[in-house]
């Protein structure tokens, strides 16, 4: 559906579809069996960062489409409700697409500012819907653990971006 | 990139419209398949074994790596400890081979009572073992995936173990890939008994590093260190493998500490078990049994 004979990821090359692959590296990243049992706790949302950091700095190269892909695999691949993540990833373009132009240009203290208040606001939604769709309240604690954990990666992840953006989207 | 025939302003406003139809499209796409979830569709399940099998080579490939890097670390940061580690196990290996001894003989007068009493036997015997390629669930679930699948006889709901107890059950098998729901995921129930007074009560986890005890009698025997065991209720896992261990009580819950090493799973090891049917049941099932 955004992938046309217009489409800006058409028009990079190979290039744009960077921000795409990236992201798909990321879900995969968020399956290893890194570090111990709480590494499911304690692994950040990997994905939400770079979706978020590649609307933010290529917003064209982040359709729809590909949010949707990514939350749909993201959904397979850690064995959460189908639909959750896809719907968190399109809201998450809509925010941005609709904040952008408050805090385009600021510091990255800034941009960090409003990563960390719209997970919040994501994980909040994430758990309204997954204790909807198993109608029971789902624990607190591990969502509060994981999104604090996802803020603070922020800054080191999108320095990483940045420098592949650098090297990648000239 | 424009369009033939589209001024810069028509093309924003296409652009814009197409946007918003996506948008749409895909908040009501990802509605569709939270609904299906909520009534409990078999279809997701079957996509999600087909879908990790996908991922399955590439987790392989960057999971050897990373298990490359942690035994190093861990290497590292037990040289300084080698020398008093390695005195504390020829002390455990004295203590081991008395018990060998013990086992054996336990064993053996096991086996002989058994035949003359003609009760079946209880060893399980392993489906496949597997190697740990990924973790799921971020904070919504406990799993993890392992690499054998319906390719080598695993079908849902085996019990999994590790060398020192249960760690969870299969749940979606692919061909070459297996989740596993781990004891400590928020849907898992494990029906147990307390070794030491018998108790039956239920294990149920708790998306937390513990599980809680539930059903269990008021005024049950049970205090701080107690070994839980299965009790082979329910038909998923077999009696007698360790679960965890009592490390907190009070007058509203029973916590327990999981044996299994949930916390670094490398390997594990699926159960092929099938629960012995009842007398009654295999009579009704046998050839010539049943309705007359």
């Amino acid at each position: 559906m955004s992938i046309g004979r217009s489409s800006p990821i058409v028009s990079f090359g190979i290039a744009g579809f960077v921000p795409l692959l990236v992201s798909l590296f990321m879900a995969l990243l968020m399956l290893l069996p890194i570090g111990s049992g709480v590494a499911n706790e304690i692994m950040p949302n990997l994905v939400l960062i770079s979706v978020f950091y590649w609307l933010s700095n290529r917003p064209l190269l982040m359709p729809y489409g590909a949010c949707a892909v990514l939350g749909l695999f993201m959904d397979l691949w850690l064995d959460v409700p189908l639909g959750l993540n896809m719907l968190i990833l399109v809201l998450t373009r809509l925010f941005v697409l609709n904040q952008l132009k408050h805090y385009r240009g600021r510091s990255r203290f800034v941009h960090w500012l409003v990563f960390a208040l719209m997970s919040l606001a994501m994980y909040v939604l994430s758990w309204i819907v997954i204790s909807g769709v198993e109608t029971t309240l789902w624990p607190v604690r591990p969502l509060l653990l994981q999104w604090l954990v996802t803020a603070f990666s922020y800054a080191p992840v999108g320095f990483v971006l940045g420098r592949l953006r650098r090297t990648a989207l000239r | 990139m424009h369009s033939i025939g589209l001024t810069p302003a028509r093309f924003r406003e296409r652009r814009g419209m197409r946007g918003r139809e996506a948008l749409w499209f895909y908040i009501a796409l990802s509605v569709a398949l939270l609904v299906l979830e909520f009534i409990g569709s078999s279809i997701p399940v079957q996509v999600r074994a087909y879908a990790n099998d996908i991922a399955a080579p590439v987790l392989t490939v960057l999971e050897r790596p990373v298990r490359a890097i942690q035994a190093g670390l861990e290497r590292v940061a037990g040289v300084s400890d080698i020398y008093l580690e390695n005195q504390s196990l020829r002390d455990e290996n004295g203590r081991l081979r008395e018990w060998r001894e013990a086992a054996l003989q336990l064993s053996r007068e096991n086996e002989r009572l058994r035949q003359m009493l003609k009760v079946p036997q209880r060893e399980v015997p392993p489906a496949a073992t597997a190697r740990v390629i990924g973790v799921g669930g971020g904070a919504f679930e406990r799993s993890i995936l392992i690499n054998a699948g319906s390719s080598d006889g695993l079908v849902r709901d085996l019990p999994v173990v590790d060398d020192r107890g249960i760690v969870g059950r299969t749940i979606q098998v692919g061909h070459l890939t297996t989740r596993v729901l781990l004891v400590t995921d928020l849907n898992s129930r494990v029906p147990v008994r307390l070794e030491r007074s018998g108790e039956l009560a239920i294990a149920e986890g708790q998306n937390e590093n513990f599980l809680r005890l539930r059903f269990l009698p008021k005024g049950a025997d049970v205090k701080v260190g107690d070994r839980v065991l299965t009790s082979g209720h329910g038909g998923i896992f077999p009696p007698d493998l360790p679960v965890g261990r009592v490390t907190y009580i009070d007058d509203e819950f029973v916590l327990l500490e999981p044996l299994g090493f949930l916390g670094k799973l490398d390997y594990v090891r699926v159960m092929s078990y099938v629960p012995v049917p009842d007398e009654d049941q295999s009579l009704m099932e046998s050839p010539g049994g049943g309705h007359q």
